[in-house]
Formats: structure tokens, C-alpha cells, sequence
């Protein structure tokens, strides 16, 4: 059997025909040959996740822009590039954000951030309703009573992100049941 | 990985039959074409200047028309290969109108110091400028638009490089159009603002050409 590796140039072509089986194996391929690359330049196995799925979206909206008769990698590969570097971007302009968040975090420092007086089972509807991520951070934190150091590396973040974003939870969450 | 495996089910269902983009050179070639067109449309409804083909015979003026019809050329070339996520893997041929520009920068230099004595200061100034810019809209919109249609990874140098095809039309139409010989006039209110063009360009770009 030959590796599909080797005619991408093919499997595109018969994608841009219309070839549903060629362009999942193609768009395989792709997150296959992406995941090394990708896993150089970040530090998370979720952010690689994340950036490759937005990656092989990129690769299907521009896919009108490969014609098929010349290499697929660096085509990919330029695409990749691209959106990285908006991914780092983003990532670093978080930062700074996150930054901003650790002075009003100082405010709360002596809130414990891994208790609560209320129980998670009462505000589990409210909890469902937030962000994937910050849901998931309140679910293993409060149900399944996990440190924040230990989301963090189950989640494969740093521990003062798992911080934060559960501190964001939870202004969500004060605000909704204020109301 | 299970999230991918998702995603590339639903993308692929999502493969219908796709046409591909056309090559930059026949998409070039394309907006060169709407460019001659508006260009001559322009030069027959505006005039073309009294003494152009006097002009023609003074090497400088020669010169540098050419070259800023090399420049329209270039750049719009290079806009239609930076359309492409990987320029088409024609990186060189993309940033030709870098060489270009410094070949025109070198061939003004050389035509101030044949102005001598230098031909009179026109008695306006910004007006051309503003001619410029007032002519290079529709192209810069034509262009522009056509880019938001495929997917460039540079969409500073997109932008820069498209308005600066446009504004190349507006300069060759002025330049054929008005009746001025001062280069230094020429130098400060036709090609200098070409620097604004580029920033302004890179701004456009940022904003136009997300995708």
C-alpha cells in the first residue's frame, strides 16, 4: 500500500473534484504531518489541538486556492504559519490581559479559590451554561475535587490559568445569582 | 484527537465540487487589462498632454514612464500572487516590485540632475496628489475586493502592494495627462506620497483581508 503521504498533491485534487473519502484522508494527513510542527512551537497538547483543528478549517476555506499542480505541503504549511502566528498573537495579548486579572486577583487572595460555600451540585445548571473550559476547570475542581495544580496538568495548562479562569468563573457565576 | 477526527468528518461531507482560483498571472492579467482600459477611458475623456510626444523623445521622461508601467505591472502581479496562502511558490517573483522601485528611485535621481536649469515649479502642488488618489479609488476598490475573494497570509503587504498598483494608474494617467516638466514637483507631489500609500496599505490590508 502506498502512504497517502506521499500524493497529497492527488488526494487534493480529487477533494477539489468533489471526493469526500480523498479529503478526509487528505485533512488526516494534514493534522498528522501539522502535530510535530505544531508541538515544537507551543507548549500545551490542547493549544496543539486547538490550532490544528483551526488549521485544517483554514485549509478547507482556501482550499479553492490550490490547484492541485504544485506541492500541497508548503501550501499547508503557509497556512499553518499563518495561523500560528495569529494563534501566538492572541495568546500573548491574553497574556498581558491575564496580567491585568492578577492585580484584581490580589484583591481576593484570601477568597480560596479550591472551596466554596455553596455546594456544586446547586449551581451545576449555572455552571453548564459557562465556557467549555471554565466549565470543565469547575467540574473537576468542585465535583470531582481536584487541586487547581492538578486541572492544571489534567488539562494541560499552567496552574495560574486554571486560577484565573476559575476566578472568572466564579464573577460569572456570583453575578448570575445575585440577579 | 477525537475533537479532529469530528472536525474532518464534517468538513469532508462539507467537500462539494470546488473550481479553482485562477493563476495569478491570467488573475493579473485580468486587472492589468480593467486597468488599460479605465486608463484609456480616462486619458481620451481627460486629454492626453499637448507635447507627449515630445515628451517621449526625452530618455528620462521615457524612462520613467516605463518603469512606473513596470512598477503597475509588478505590483499588480505581485498583489495577484500574494492572493495565495504560499504566493504561489513564487516568492522572487512576489517582491519584484522591490527591484523595480529601486531602479525608479535611481532613474529620478538621474533625471533631477539633468533638470538643468530646472523647469519651472508648477504653481499647484497638492492638487496632483489629490488627482492621484481620486483616480486610483476604482482600482484600489477592484483590487481589493478580488483579494477578499481568496486567502492571503500577508494581508499588510496585500494591502500595501494593491494600493500601490492602483495608485501606479493614477500616476501614469497624471503624468500623461498633465502638462508639467519640474521633476522635483513630480518627485514630491506624484511618487513621494507613495510612502503614505504603502502604510496606508499595510492599515487597508489588516482590515480587508482577514478570512
Amino acid at each position: 500500500m502506498t502512504d497517502p503521504s506521499n500524493n497529497l498533491e492527488a488526494l487534493m485534487k480529487q477533494s477539489l473534484n468533489g471526493d469526500q473519502q480523498a479529503y478526509t484522508t487528505l485533512l488526516q494527513e494534514t493534522a498528522r504531518l501539522l502535530r510535530p510542527y505544531l508541538s515544537r512551537k507551543l507548549s500545551f497538547a490542547n493549544e496543539v489541538d486547538d490550532l490544528t483543528q483551526e488549521i485544517l478549517i483554514s485549509i478547507h476555506k482556501a482550499r479553492h486556492t490550490y490547484d492541485g499542480n504544485r506541492p500541497y505541503k508548503p501550501w499547508a504549511y503557509a497556512i499553518a504559519r499563518f495561523r500560528l502566528q495569529d494563534f501566538l498573537r492572541a495568546h500573548y495579548s491574553d497574556h498581558l490581559r491575564h496580567a491585568l486579572d492578577f492585580d484584581e486577583m490580589e484583591e481576593n487572595f484570601q477568597e480560596n479559590v479550591t472551596e466554596s460555600v455553596m455546594s456544586y451540585e446547586s449551581i451545576s445548571k449555572e455552571v453548564e451554561k459557562l465556557p467549555e473550559k471554565q466549565a470543565a476547570i469547575l467540574q473537576l475542581m468542585h465535583q470531582d475535587g481536584y487541586t487547581a495544580k492538578e486541572v492544571a496538568e489534567k488539562l494541560g495548562m499552567n496552574e495560574s490559568a486554571v486560577k484565573v479562569a476559575a476566578h472568572r468563573a466564579y464573577k460569572v457565576l456570583r453575578n448570575k445569582l445575585d440577579k | 484527537m477525537a475533537n479532529i477526527d469530528k472536525l474532518v468528518t464534517r468538513l469532508a461531507l462539507e467537500a462539494t465540487p470546488v473550481k479553482p482560483a485562477p493563476h495569478p498571472y491570467m488573475l493579473s492579467l485580468k486587472w492589468i487589462a480593467a486597468a488599460v482600459l479605465y486608463l484609456s477611458v480616462s486619458l481620451i475623456l481627460g486629454g492626453l498632454r499637448p507635447d507627449l510626444a515630445v515628451k517621449f523623445l526625452n530618455p528620462w521622461f521615457a524612462t520613467e514612464i516605463t518603469l512606473l508601467s513596470g512598477i503597475f505591472i509588478a505590483t499588480t502581479l505581485s498583489a495577484a500572487l500574494l492572493a495565495f496562502p504560499d504566493l504561489h511558490q513564487k516568492r522572487r517573483l512576489a517582491l519584484a516590485p522591490v527591484w523595480l522601485f529601486g531602479l525608479f528611485v535611481f532613474i529620478l535621481f538621474f533625471a533631477w540632475l539633468a533638470d538643468t536649469p530646472p523647469a519651472p515649479l508648477p504653481v499647484h502642488s497638492m492638487e496632483c496628489t489629490m488627482s492621484i488618489t481620486f483616480m486610483a479609488i476604482l482600482p484600489a476598490f477592484w483590487t481589493l475586493y478580488s483579494l477578499r475573494h481568496y486567502a492571503s497570509t500577508h494581508a499588510r503587504l496585500t494591502g500595501s502592494v494593491a494600493l500601490l498598483s492602483a495608485f501606479s494608474v493614477g500616476a501614469i494617467w497624471l503624468r500623461l495627462h498633465e502638462n508639467t516638466d519640474s521633476i522635483i514637483h513630480v518627485i514630491e507631489w506624484h511618487y513621494l506620497p507613495m510612502l503614505v500609500i504603502v502604510v496606508l496599505g499595510m492599515w487597508l490590508g489588516e482590515r480587508v483581508m482577514k478570512w
